[in-house]
C-alpha cells in the first residue's frame, strides 16, 4: 500500500485488507474446493452420494469468516492506531473489508453450489442439504441451487458482523467474551430465519434456535438478518471507537 | 511544523488505581523533551494519552492546541513508538515497515535506508528477530514516520550500546534536518542527557518537576578535588552521590553553590562541574524525600 491521503486511507486500507486476504487464504479456498469435489468421489466407492459436500464447505466458511473478522479487529486495531489512524477510520476499513469479503466468499459459495449441481447431475448423485437426522432438503435443478445459495453472501456478512462484535468486545475488556452469550443465538436465529437449510453447527447450539423461525418467510428472514447486521455493525463500531489500546506485555 | 503539547488537569485511572493525577503540563513545540520517572510513575500512561491510545478519565489533552482523541488531522502526525513496537509478529519486516505508509508523511525510502544501516533483514518475520533488532525496527518505524510529535517509550531496550548510540545520533540528525517535537522516555538518563533540551520528571502519577536541562544542572554541582578539601566544602550540603579514587574525591551536592563557596573551592583546587541528571533524578524521586 503506497502512501495514502488522509481522506482516502480508510477505504484503501479496507481494499488492501481484502486483496491481501484473498492472497493469504487462496490456498485454503482452493483446498476447500478440491475437498468438496474429491471427497464425494471417494465416498461414492462405498456409498451413494445423497448430501451436498459443498454445503459443508460453505457452512464451515461462515465460522471462518467470523473468526477472520474477530481476529483482524483484535490484531490490527492496535497496529493501525499506532500508525496514526483513528478508531473511526479503522472501523470504516473493516466495514469495507467485510462487505467485499462477504460478497466474494458468497459469490464463491453460489458458484460452488451451481458447479456441484452440474457435477452431481452428470453423475446422477443427489445434491441435498441435511437438516436433521432424517430430513433433507433436495436441490433438484440449477434454479433450486441458485435459490438456496442466493442468501449466502448475506449470511457471510451476518457472521462477519458477529465476529467483529466478538473480536472488538474481547479486545475492549477481559470480560468481553461474555458477548458470546447474546451474539451466538442471535446470529444462529437470523441465519435460521433466512436460510432454507437452517443454521449449521454443533447440534447443542443449533437446537437453541431450530424451529423458532419456521413460520417466517425467507424475506422476513432477510429483513431480520439486515437488522441484525446493521445493529451489530453499529455495536462493533461503538466498541472499537471506545477501546483503549492495551499496554504492551513484557 | 512541530506540535506543542498541553495537558490540563488530566487524570487517568485504571479501575481503582490512579495512574495520573491532576496533571498540568505544557511542552513547547520543536524541542527534545526527556520524560523521566521511576517504574510505574506514569510515563507510559502520559504518552498513551498524547497518542490517543487512551482517553483521559478527566481533563483535557491538547496537541497543537487541538483535542487529540479521534482527531485524524492530529493523530496522523503523532508517532508513539512503544518498546518492542506495535507489530503483527507474523508479518515480515518488509510488510511491517510498509504498514507505516498509512501515514501520508511516512518516508519508505528512509525506512529502507535505516533498515540497511541497522542490518535489519527485510525478509525475516518479526517474530524471528532478536529483542534488540525488534527494538531497532520499532525505532526505524518511528523515525521514518516523519511525525510532528514523535515519542519513544523505552524503545532502546534490547539494543546494544553501539546501536543505542547510533540510534540517538540518527534521531538527532533527523531532528536537525526536520525540526519537530520529540519526547524520549527512558531509564538510561545519562545516555540521553546531552540530547535533551527540557526534562519532565513524573513521580507517583504527578509532574514532579519540569524545566530546561540547564535549570536542572544548576540545581546542584559536582565537586572534584582533594578528599579533605571536598569534604570540608560539602559539609552542611545535601550529598547526592560520592566517589573516591585514592586521595581524590568527587561529591555531587543537591544545591547550587554561592559565590563564597565557589571562591573557597577555587582556592582549595576543587573543580566544580554540573550535576549529573541521573544523580539529580535519583535524589528528586527518593521516596524519603518525596514522602511517597
Amino acid at each position: 500500500m503506497s502512501n495514502s491521503t488522509l481522506a482516502g486511507r480508510r477505504y484503501s486500507l479496507g481494499l488492501g485488507l481484502f486483496t491481501e486476504s484473498v492472497k493469504f487464504f487462496a490456498g485454503w479456498i482452493l483446498a476447500a474446493i478440491v475437498l468438496a469435489v474429491v471427497v464425494p468421489f471417494i465416498v461414492s466407492q462405498w456409498n451413494s452420494i445423497e448430501i451436498s459436500a459443498w454445503a459443508v464447505a460453505a457452512n464451515v466458511g461462515k465460522y471462518l469468516v467470523a473468526i477472520i473478522a474477530g481476529g483482524y479487529i483484535y490484531t490490527l486495531l492496535p497496529i493501525t492506531v499506532a500508525q496514526g489512524m483513528t478508531r473511526r477510520e479503522y472501523a470504516t476499513s473493516m466495514g469495507v473489508f467485510g462487505l467485499l469479503w462477504s460478497l466474494m466468499i458468497g459469490a464463491l459459495a453460489v458458484a460452488g453450489f451451481l458447479g456441484e449441481r452440474a457435477l452431481y447431475g452428470a453423475l446422477d448423485w443427489t445434491q441435498a442439504i441435511q437438516q436433521g437426522d432424517d430430513v433433507q432438503l433436495a436441490i433438484g435443478s440449477f434454479g433450486d441451487a441458485l435459490e438456496f445459495a442466493a442468501v449466502y453472501p448475506l449470511a457471510y456478512l451476518l457472521y462477519f458482523t458477529a465476529g467483529a462484535v466478538i473480536g472488538a468486545a474481547i479486545y475492549r475488556s477481559d470480560g468481553g467474551w461474555l458477548v458470546l452469550v447474546p451474539v451466538i443465538p442471535v446470529t444462529l436465529l437470523a441465519d435460521d430465519a433466512m436460510t432454507a437449510g437452517g443454521p449449521w453447527g454443533p447440534g447443542w447450539l443449533v437446537r437453541f434456535v431450530s424451529g423458532a423461525t419456521d413460520t417466517w418467510s425467507v424475506w422476513v428472514g432477510v429483513a431480520v438478518t439486515l437488522v441484525v447486521i446493521v445493529t451489530g455493525a453499529l455495536i462493533a463500531r461503538r466498541i472499537i471507537i471506545d477501546s483503549p489500546i492495551r499496554p504492551k506485555q513484557a | 511544523m512541530s506540535f506543542s503539547v498541553s495537558l490540563r488537569d488530566v487524570t487517568l485511572t485504571y479501575g481503582d488505581t490512579e495512574a495520573l493525577s491532576d496533571v498540568d503540563l505544557t511542552l513547547a513545540a520543536g524541542k527534545i523533551h526527556g520524560l523521566l520517572g521511576r517504574n510505574g510513575a506514569g510515563k507510559t500512561s502520559l504518552l498513551s494519552l498524547l497518542a490517543a491510545f487512551r482517553k483521559p478519565t478527566g481533563g483535557e489533552v491538547l496537541v497543537d492546541g487541538r483535542p487529540v482523541w479521534e482527531n485524524v488531522d492530529v493523530v496522523s502526525r503523532i508517532a508513539l513508538v512503544r518498546e518492542g513496537g506495535d507489530f503483527d509478529d507474523t508479518d515480515t519486516v518488509k510488510s511491517t515497515i510498509e504498514t507505516g505508509e498509512l501515514r501520508p508523511s511516512f518516508d519508505l525510502e528512509y525506512a529502507h535506508k535505516l533498515a540497511q544501516r541497522f542490518e535489519v533483514p527485510l525478509d525475516k518475520k518479526v517474530n524471528q528477530l532478536s529483542r534488540g533488532k525488534r527494538s531497532v525496527l520499532a525505532a526505524i518505524c518511528g523515525l521514518a514516520a516523519r511525525a510532528e510529535l514523535t515519542m519513544f517509550d523505552e524503545v532502546h531496550l534490547g539494543m546494544d550500546a553501539p546501536t543505542r548510540d547510533a540510534f540517538y545520533k540518527e534521531l538527532l540528525a533527523e531532528y536537525m534536518d526536520r525540526p519537530h517535537t520529540v519526547i524520549l522516555s527512558t531509564h538510561l538518563i545519562d545516555e540521553v542527557a546531552n540530547y535533551l533540551e527540557e526534562v519532565v520528571i513524573v513521580d507517583s502519577g504527578r509532574v514532579l518537576r519540569h524545566d530546561d536541562v540547564e535549570a536542572f544542572q544548576g540545581m546542584g554541582a559536582t565537586l572534584t578535588g582533594p578528599a579533605d578539601a571536598v569534604d570540608a566544602l560539602a559539609a552542611g550540603l545535601e550529598v547526592l552521590a560520592e566517589q573516591r579514587l585514592g586521595g581524590t574525591k568527587s561529591v555531587t551536592v543537591g544545591s547550587a553553590l554561592d559565590a563564597s563557596a565557589r571562591e573557597r573551592a577555587a582556592a582549595a583546587g576543587i573543580e566544580i562541574g554540573p550535576v549529573g541528571l541521573q544523580d539529580l533524578f535519583i535524589h528528586l524521586t527518593n521516596p524519603d524525600r518525596t514522602g511517597a
